[in-house]
């Protein structure tokens, strides 16, 4: 009886010490190089932009977009949207179903005005500016 | 009274039952709103069909589009709340009010077909957003069906801008 293994006991043993130091020491790492990572990110490449589709608008209504950068809209209405954009530069996304998404980069600057071809109150405007400045070496 | 009296009022209907005279319960909510979506579903399936016009036509397909879509979502909770849509007076009331309007748009044509039809359009779409207000949200007990209520109001808000924008087109 005294030898039954107790897994709790054996978690709790010495040799558990160095193993879970060096995960520690991964997560660390793992950890500094996502924020370096992610403190780079926002000037150093292309974004995505999201447009929410709610409640019968787009939000936000009027978006900076700068060139290069990615314009994702999400339809998380209960009816089909679209993106629609007869402009200089047109776009459409073509029938968005409650909870799908589209996206675009859009090629120059400019603002881009668009409106659901289904609901022509709803109107938005990109507008399309200068691209991100890369990160100075 | 008061409440059931508001809501046929609001949808345009006189007769007001005498046994109406308690708060719809969610089961009868749920009936009111298939029931509401539902004529306006038959309404725009007709016109759809038979206006010349592509405006009138757009605006057709995208009220069936848009009522069955919250007609799905209506079912879906009804049927995920294991409520079941109760008919009541209210809901009675609205389908002879939308088997009548589709009586007369079957017997009209043209102009005339189009200009009745957003009329009509502009007037439901303005009572039912009142009946939301004043009757359904504030009276629904279940918070998914009172949210489901807030989400779609706005959806009735846009057609009734369409639909008056189309009908300064006739006056």
């Amino acid at each position: 009886m005294p030898n039954t293994s107790n897994p709790a006991s054996t978690r709790e043993s010495g040799k558990a010490g160095p193993i879970t130091a060096v995960g520690f020491a991964v997560l660390l790492a793992a950890t500094a190089l996502a924020a370096l990572i992610g403190r780079a990110d926002p000037v150093a490449g292309p974004r995505v932009h999201v447009v929410v589709i709610e409640n019968m608008r787009y939000s936000p209504s009027i978006l900076d977009v700068p060139l290069g950068d990615r314009v994702v809209f999400k339809n998380h209405d209960l009816v089909p949207h679209t993106a629609t954009s007869k402009g200089a530069e047109p776009f459409d996304s073509g029938p968005l179903l409650s909870g799908q998404e589209w996206g675009f980069t859009p090629a120059r600057p400019g603002t881009l005005r668009y409106n659901c071809s289904f609901h022509p109150t709803m109107e938005g405007s990109l507008v399309v500016g200068e691209p991100h400045k890369l990160a100075a070496p | 009274m008061k409440i059931q009296t508001s809501i046929l009022l609001a949808l345009g209907l006189a007769a007001v039952p005498a046994y109406a005279q308690k708060q719809p319960t969610d089961a009868q909510i749920a009936a009111i709103v298939v029931v509401a979506n539902q004529v306006d579903i038959d309404a725009g399936t007709l016109v759809a069909a038979k206006s010349a016009d592509p405006e009138v036509q757009k605006f057709a397909h995208t009220m069936v589009t848009d009522h069955t879509a919250v007609n799905q979502s209506a079912t879906d909770l009804v049927t995920k709340l294991q409520v079941t849509p109760e008919a009541n007076e209210t809901s009675r009331a609205l389908k002879d009010g939308g088997d009548k309007n589709l009586e007369n748009l079957r017997t009209l044509s043209g102009t005339a077909l189009d200009k009745a039809y957003v009329d009509h359009e502009v007037a439901y779409h303005e009572q039912v957003i009142q009946a939301l207000d004043d009757v359904l949200i504030p009276n629904a007990q279940n918070a998914e069906l009172k949210a489901l209520l807030v989400k779609v109001r706005p959806i009735f808000v846009e057609h009734l801008n369409h639909a008056k924008h189309l009908q300064s087109r006739f006056n």
